[in-house]
């Protein structure tokens, strides 16, 4: 492993207030290609805010953030061009209720990248059906449920092939027995080699997936280490407390 | 102490002979006050009343009645056939009280409202105000949704002085009364050089005024969208004129059918307003035809065309209130 790998992304000294609320106080991670990395931590941490941050839906107060070498914090950047090359995930799925599944995912790759609506067509399916709902292609999404939805936003996430993709818990608005179809295609992205940056209290799909899990406590990264090594023997003692209440 | 227990004493058997109705719900008051009703009825003057004691009988008569039809109305157990006495009753001593004491000549009714002879010759000329209405109501519906939805997209971007000016505008013309505003620009502007037939100033008045009401209700509409929407939108690369024309709007416009539908019927209404600065439009061409006839037959024709062509618009957009409410439902 000496080689050296891509950074992905690089966020240096990451500062965010929400009006006098210091929500993230100073966050320097890196982030390399075909990393899996999992962000746990206590509630009001910070994660959702972090991940929100990388991507510009949420403006940094301060700090640099730089995806695959761009600075996006510059305000000459194309922020739409760096953002069609990250997924976003969200916890309640956001999907177009207007649009059937698969106009959902065809939506952007027609409207951003240009690709003709044929092809765009033929792409989602290979995705629905990479996904498993190749049946509900025609469905709208208040006709299927809550694990299907996401699996579908995973899908349109995936029609702009991203170069990596941010989950912001996915799984915390699905009940019990739908979360399981949901992590097994995040488990196949993982095993693909997608950069994946997961906001995520499934500890069993951390261990299996995840090549590095981040601590997030009060704004600050407060440990970082291999998923095995960290839920085994933590160091910080804010990370114990955490551990010991949702192991 | 002592009264009090006295008291619920005598309501707990009171309520254990007679239930729990309250006393103006009872046939024990309802029944005699049947009979009284009908013996007012019988006393009761039979023209316009000379003196105040007869206008003092028919208030009375009015409120007993009033008071009958409130206490059965008001219990779900009385029979059907009851109920429906107790609403056509009031409905009918409303009529009829009008009929008898407003002093009116009902023998000329039909030879003066509804009289078909008055109307030979004045329906070519009805028939072109109403086209006149259609198309100062068609036109002037285009060019408020489209303005409305120009301001209401604008003001989503919340530039602040963008906003400021957009809200002025919105305030101004919601404020002002188009009475107003027809009679400003088509005889106040002349006098800056801006000389306007009356249709264009018409259209220019109407479309104005409702473009800003227009504004408020996709205003409404595009607010209602959650912010979730836009933030899935941009997150896969979407411009943010891209997000509000294939994300935002699609969704807001089901919304906002509904108010819109409302707000172009008050519209075509409003259009009888254009009367004032002389536009040969509906309303206008059945005050002349009346005055050229010396008989209102005509106008009370302009009033049935106006029921005829918007009584059906009015249940049209009931009906989408409906549907959209059953739609927003779905969604959640």
């Amino acid at each position: 492993m000496g080689e050296e790998r891509q950074v992905m992304i690089e966020t240096i000294d990451l500062h965010k207030y929400f009006k006098d609320q210091h929500v993230l106080k100073g966050i320097s991670v890196k982030i390399y290609k075909g990393e899996v990395v999992a962000i746990i931590g206590p509630s009001g941490a910070g994660k959702s805010t972090f991940l929100r941050c990388i991507n510009r839906l949420e403006e940094p107060s301060s700090g640099k953030i730089y995806i695959e070498g761009v600075d996006i914090t510059s305000p000459r950047v194309d922020m739409n061009k760096i953002r069609s090359e990250i997924g976003f995930v969200f916890q309640s799925y956001n999907l177009f209720p207007h649009l059937t599944a698969i106009e959902n995912i065809k939506l952007a790759p027609v409207h951003v990248r240009k690709i003709p609506e044929k092809e765009a067509e033929q792409k989602g399916l290979e995705l629905l059906k990479k996904v498993g709902l190749e049946d509900k292609a025609h469905a709208y999404p208040d006709q299927l449920s809550g694990g299907q939805q996401q699996r579908v936003a995973i899908a349109r996430a995936l029609a702009m092939q991203p170069h990596m993709i941010f989950f912001d818990e996915p799984t915390s608005a699905l009940d019990p027995e739908m979360i399981r179809e949901v992590l097994d295609v995040m488990q196949n992205l993982a095993a693909e080699g997608m950069t994946m940056l997961v906001v995520s209290h499934e500890l069993g799909f951390i261990r299996e997936a995840a090549t590095r899990v981040l601590v997030l406590a009060d704004g600050c990264v407060i440990e970082e280490g291999l998923p095995r090594q960290l839920f085994n023997n933590p160091q910080h003692p804010r990370t114990k407390e955490f551990l010991s209440k949702i192991l | 102490m002592q009264t009090n227990q006295i008291r619920q004493s005598f309501y707990q058997r009171y309520r254990e002979k007679f239930g729990h109705l309250p006393w103006y719900k009872r046939y024990e008051f309802l029944l005699p006050l049947s009979l009284f009703i009908i013996l007012l009825g019988i006393f009761l003057p039979s023209g316009r009343p000379s003196n105040a004691i007869g206008w003092v009988l028919i208030c009375t008569f009015i409120f007993i009645v009033l008071l009958w039809v409130v206490g059965v109305l008001t219990d779900v157990e009385k029979p059907r056939w009851l109920r429906a006495i107790a609403a056509f009753g009031l409905i009918f001593v409303f009529g009829f009280s009008f009929y008898r004491y407003s002093g009116a000549r009902w023998d000329l009714f039909t030879k003066t409202f509804l009289n078909p002879s008055m109307m030979q010759g004045a329906w070519s000329e009805l028939l072109l105000g109403l086209e006149m209405t259609l198309k100062l109501a068609l036109v002037s519906m285009l060019i408020s949704t489209v303005l409305g939805l120009i301001i209401a997209v604008l003001r989503s971007f919340k530039n602040p002085i963008l906003e400021f000016f957009l809200i002025i505008y919105i305030d101004f013309f919601r404020a002002i009364p188009l009475i107003v505003l027809l009679v400003f620009v088509y005889y106040a502007l002349p006098f800056l050089g801006i000389a306007l037939d009356p249709y264009l100033a018409a259209i220019l008045a109407v479309s104005l005024n409702y473009s800003a009401y227009v504004a408020e209700v996709f205003r409404s509409g595009i607010e209602s969208i959650h912010r979730a929407q836009v933030e899935a939108a941009r997150s896969l690369g979407l411009r943010s004129l891209q997000a509000m024309r294939l994300v935002i709007l699609p969704q807001a416009v089901r919304v906002v059918v509904p108010p819109l539908t409302g707000l172009m019927v008050a519209l075509l209404k409003d259009t009888a307003l254009a009367t004032i600065i002389g536009l040969p439009e509906l309303l206008y061409k059945g005050i002349q035809t009346m005055i050229w006839k010396a008989n209102p037959t005509p106008l009370v024709t302009v009033a049935l065309i106006y029921l005829l062509v918007l009584l059906p618009l009015t249940r049209f957009s009931s009906y989408l209130e409906r549907r959209s409410k059953k739609w927003v439902k779905s969604a959640r």
